[in-house]
C-alpha cells in the first residue's frame, strides 16, 4: 500500500461547484450530526477534481466545521478516496488475506514490470494508475481487482492481460 | 467517603470504591491491571487491549477492564494463563517496530513499555526481518516534537487535543500498519494546553522542545508543589536534581493532579514559569546602594527603618499567606501604611474558561481575607508622605509605577526575582522563591492550598519569614502565624491549619462543613 499520509496539494484553493454546493446543503439536512457529512463531501470533492487534494480537505473540514485532522484521518483510511490525481485506468489490487494468499503479488509484480507502476503511482502519460487496497468484501473469488470502479473476480495474469488490452482499445472491461 | 462495593480480584476479595472503573476501582486497593490506552481524564477507549480480564460470571470469556464498571460480587481474574498470554502478546505486537533507543529516549524511566516489559512480557523478540521506519523528530509546534516510531497509537494525545482543548490538532492518519499520529499540513499543535500530551504519551513518542535530552528521568527530584504562575494555584511535580559539582536545578513542571483545583492538567505558559526560578533571580544584598553580606543589609535596612518618619509596605499578591500575614504585623508594629495595590498583574482577557487566569498572582484572595488594601489611592497618598518604600516582592512598574521616580521616598526591595522595581532599590535583601521555601496560598476559587520546600540551594537564601523575623517581625515560623491567624483573623477562626488535607480546602465551605472533628 502506498504512503497515503502523503498528501499532495493542488496548487490552487478548492471550492464546491454551485452543483455540488447544493448536494451538500442537502445532505447537511440529513444527519442529526455535521460529523457525518465527512464521507459523502469527500466524494462529492473525488467527483468534482477527480482526487482529494489538501486544500480540499481543509475546504472540507472548515465547510463542516469539524477539525481539519479528523478529516484527513478518514480521507486516508478509506482507499477509494483518492488522494492524488489518478490514471484513466485505475487499478486498484486487494491486499487483504484472501487475496494475499492467492497471489495478489504476482498481479502487482505483472503491472510493476509491464507499467513500471508501483502501488500508488500514476503512469507518466497518465493512462494507468495502480493502488492496492484493503479487503474489497470478495474473498470467495480472490484474488479480486477493481477497476475504475468495476470488479474483476478470480483473478491471474493473463486475465488482466486480456482485461487491460479490452480497456486500451476503447473497450468497456 | 464513598461508597464502596466488595469483588474478589484473583479469589481475594477486596473492597472498592464504587462507580469507577475495573482499573481504577482495583486500583485504589493497590492492585494494578496493566492499561495503555485508558486515562481517567480522557475516559476508556478500548484500543490497546493490554487490560482485558476475565470475569467469571458467564459472559464473554474476556472483557476490557477501562469499559467495565465495577459491581457487586465480580470475580475478576487477572493471573490465569490466558491473560498473562495475553499481556505477552499485546506487548509483543507493540514493540514489533518500537525502535527501542531507551539511551537516548526522554521517556526512559517513565515509560510504560519498559515498565509493562518487564513485568508482563519478558521475553526476546521473535523479529527477524527489518523494522519499519517511520518519521522522527517532527515538530508538531507549540513545543512538541514528535516521534513517529516509539508511538503506540494509544490516542491520548489524540483525545487530548478533541476532548479537553477541543482544538482537534491532532489524528491517527492512514491504517494499518501505516497508522501515525500526525497534524494537518499547515494546522500545527496551536492550543495553550498542548504540552500535557507530552505527559500523557505512555511511551517517548510526545517529547517537549525544552526538557528533551536534558536529564534522566530517574535522576529527578519529584517534588510535590504548586505553581504560582496564575491565581488557580494548579498543583505541579517539581523535577529537580543537583548535578554533581553543580546547584539543584529546576528542569521541569508536571501537571500534579487535583480534582479540587486544576484535574489532571496545567497550561503551557504556568509549566514555563520553572525557569524563573532558576533564572533571573536576586542574590546580592545591598544596603544603601552598595553591596554587603546579608547580615550587614538586614541590620542596615532595620536601621533605615527606625529612622524612617513615613514608611510604607508594599505586598506582593503572589507572598504566601503566612507571609502576608507576617508583613501586615510588622507594619503594625512599625506603624506603616500596608498597600497590596498590584493592578499590573492582572491581564484583562488573558484567562479562559479552563485553567488560565487573567489575575498572574497567586494568592490575592488572601488581600480580602486579611483585610490588606489594593487601592492605588491609599498607595500614592502614603507614597507623597513616605520617605521609605519597603516592596516584599511587588513589582510596581507592572502597575504603570516609576520605581526609579519615586522622589524623597527612598525604594528597599525585599523579593525573590529580579524586576525592574528590584533593580531600583538601594537596598535589597534576596528570599528563598517558592520552590525554596513554605507556605499556603488561596486560589481564586477560594481554595487554601500548602506546599513544601522543593529545592535546596548549595548556599540557600533565608525565607522571607526569617527575615522579617529580623527586621523586628514578632513571627519566627509558620507555626507562630498559623496560631495568630486562627486566633486574631476572623477568617481563619474556624480553620485548622495544623491539617489543611493535601488536596486543599475550599475556604467557602469551610466554617461549616471542615471544622474538625
Amino acid at each position: 500500500m502506498s504512503n497515503r499520509a502523503e498528501l499532495m496539494e493542488s496548487g490552487k484553493p478548492f471550492a464546491f461547484d454551485a452543483e455540488r454546493d447544493a448536494e451538500f446543503e442537502r445532505l447537511a439536512k440529513r444527519y442529526p450530526s455535521r460529523d457525518s457529512l465527512i464521507l459523502p463531501s469527500l466524494w462529492l470533492v473525488q467527483d468534482q477534481q477527480g482526487w482529494i487534494s489538501t486544500e480540499a480537505i481543509a475546504y472540507v473540514a472548515d465547510r463542516i466545521g469539524t477539525f481539519a485532522s479528523q478529516v484527513y484521518e478518514v480521507a486516508t483510511f478509506y482507499t477509494m478516496y483518492h488522494l492524488q490525481p489518478k490514471g484513466k485506468i485505475h487499478i486498484c489490487v486487494c491486499r487483504t488475506l484472501s487475496c494475499y494468499l492467492l497471489g495478489k503479488q504476482q498481479i502487482v509484480d505483472y503491472l510493476h514490470n509491464e507499467l513500471g507502476l508501483k502501488p500508488g503511482q500514476i503512469s507518466e502519460d497518465g493512462l494507468f494508475s495502480l493502488e492496492e487496497v484493503e479487503c474489497l468484501g470478495h474473498c470467495g473469488s480472490a484474488p479480486v481487482v477493481q477497476i475504475n470502479g468495476e470488479f474483476h473476480e478470480n483473478m491471474s495474469v493473463d486475465k488482466l492481460k486480456e482485461v487491460l488490452a479490452t480497456l486500451q482499445s476503447g473497450g468497456r472491461s | 467517603m464513598a461508597d464502596t462495593i466488595k469483588l474478589s480480584v484473583n479469589g481475594v476479595e477486596v473492597e472498592v470504591p464504587a462507580g469507577k472503573n475495573l482499573i481504577d476501582a482495583v486500583a485504589a486497593v493497590g492492585i494494578e491491571i496493566p492499561h495503555i490506552c485508558y486515562h481517567p481524564a480522557l475516559g476508556a477507549d478500548g484500543n490497546c487491549r493490554m487490560c482485558l480480564v476475565e470475569i467469571e460470571d458467564g459472559r464473554p470469556p474476556l472483557v476490557a477492564a477501562c469499559k467495565t464498571k465495577a459491581a457487586e460480587g465480580m470475580k475478576v481474574r487477572l493471573d490465569s494463563e490466558k491473560i498473562k498470554k495475553i499481556q505477552r502478546d499485546i506487548m509483543e505486537f507493540e514493540l514489533i517496530n518500537h525502535p527501542i533507543d531507551c539511551p537516548i529516549c526522554d521517556q526512559a524511566g517513565e515509560c510504560i513499555l519498559q515498565d509493562y516489559y518487564v513485568k508482563y512480557d519478558h521475553a526476546p523478540s521473535r523479529m527477524r526481518v527489518p523494522q519499519v521506519t517511520k518519521g522522527k523528530k517532527m515538530d508538531f509546534g507549540s513545543g512538541v516534537v514528535h516521534d513517529q516510531e516509539r508511538c503506540v497509537l494509544c490516542a491520548r494525545c489524540v483525545r487530548f487535543t478533541r476532548l479537553i482543548t477541543k482544538t482537534g490538532e491532532l489524528g491517527i492518519v492512514n491504517r494499518t500498519d501505516q497508522a501515525r499520529v500526525n497534524i494537518f499540513p499547515g494546522r500545527p499543535l496551536n492550543n495553550r494546553y498542548a504540552l500535557n500530551v507530552v505527559d500523557l504519551c505512555p511511551v517517548g513518542a510526545m517529547t517537549s522542545k525544552d526538557f528533551r535530552f536534558r536529564q534522566r528521568a530517574w535522576f529527578l527530584t519529584k517534588s510535590k508543589g504548586i505553581c504560582h504562575g496564575c491565581s488557580k494555584g494548579c498543583n505541579i511535580y517539581i523535577d529537580h536534581n543537583r548535578e554533581k559539582y553543580k546547584d539543584d536545578i529546576i528542569y521541569r513542571y508536571r501537571p500534579r493532579h487535583n480534582d479540587l483545583v486544576n484535574g489532571y492538567f496545567i497550561c503551557d505558559s504556568g509549566r514555563m514559569t520553572y525557569k524563573l526560578e532558576n533564572e533571573k533571580r536576586l542574590r546580592v544584598p545591598l544596603a544603601a546602594g552598595q553591596q554587603v553580606d546579608l547580615e550587614s543589609a538586614v541590620n542596615a535596612l532595620k536601621r533605615r527603618m527606625d529612622q524612617a518618619d513615613k514608611l510604607v509596605f508594599l505586598v506582593s499578591p503572589s507572598c504566601s499567606l503566612e507571609q502576608m500575614r507576617a508583613i501586615q504585623q510588622l507594619a503594625t508594629h512599625k506603624a506603616a501604611v500596608l498597600s497590596g495595590y498590584s493592578e499590573g498583574y492582572i491581564q484583562k482577557g488573558d484567562g479562559d474558561d479552563y485553567l488560565i487566569q487573567d489575575d498572574k498572582s497567586a494568592n490575592r484572595a488572601a488581600f480580602a481575607l486579611l483585610g490588606i488594601d489594593e487601592s492605588k489611592d491609599t498607595l500614592t497618598a502614603a507614597l507623597n508622605e513616605a520617605d521609605l518604600l519597603i516592596s516584599f516582592g511587588n513589582d510596581l512598574s507592572l502597575s504603570g509605577m516609576d520605581c526609579t521616580a519615586l522622589g524623597k521616598t527612598e525604594l528597599a526591595f525585599v523579593g525573590s526575582y529580579a524586576n525592574n522595581c528590584a533593580d531600583a532599590a538601594s537596598y535589597l535583601l534576596p528570599v528563598a522563591s517558592y520552590s525554596e521555601d513554605n507556605g499556603s496560598i488561596i486560589n481564586i476559587d477560594g481554595v487554601l492550598q500548602r506546599y513544601g520546600a522543593a529545592v535546596v540551594k548549595n548556599e540557600p537564601l533565608p525565607s522571607m519569614l526569617q527575615i522579617l523575623a529580623q527586621l523586628g517581625g514578632a513571627f519566627g515560623d509558620v507555626q507562630a502565624v498559623w496560631s495568630d491567624l486562627n486566633s486574631a483573623v476572623e477568617a481563619f477562626n474556624k480553620v485548622d491549619l495544623q491539617n489543611i488535607p493535601a488536596e486543599g480546602l475550599a475556604l467557602t465551605v469551610s466554617e461549616v462543613d471542615n471544622v474538625t472533628a
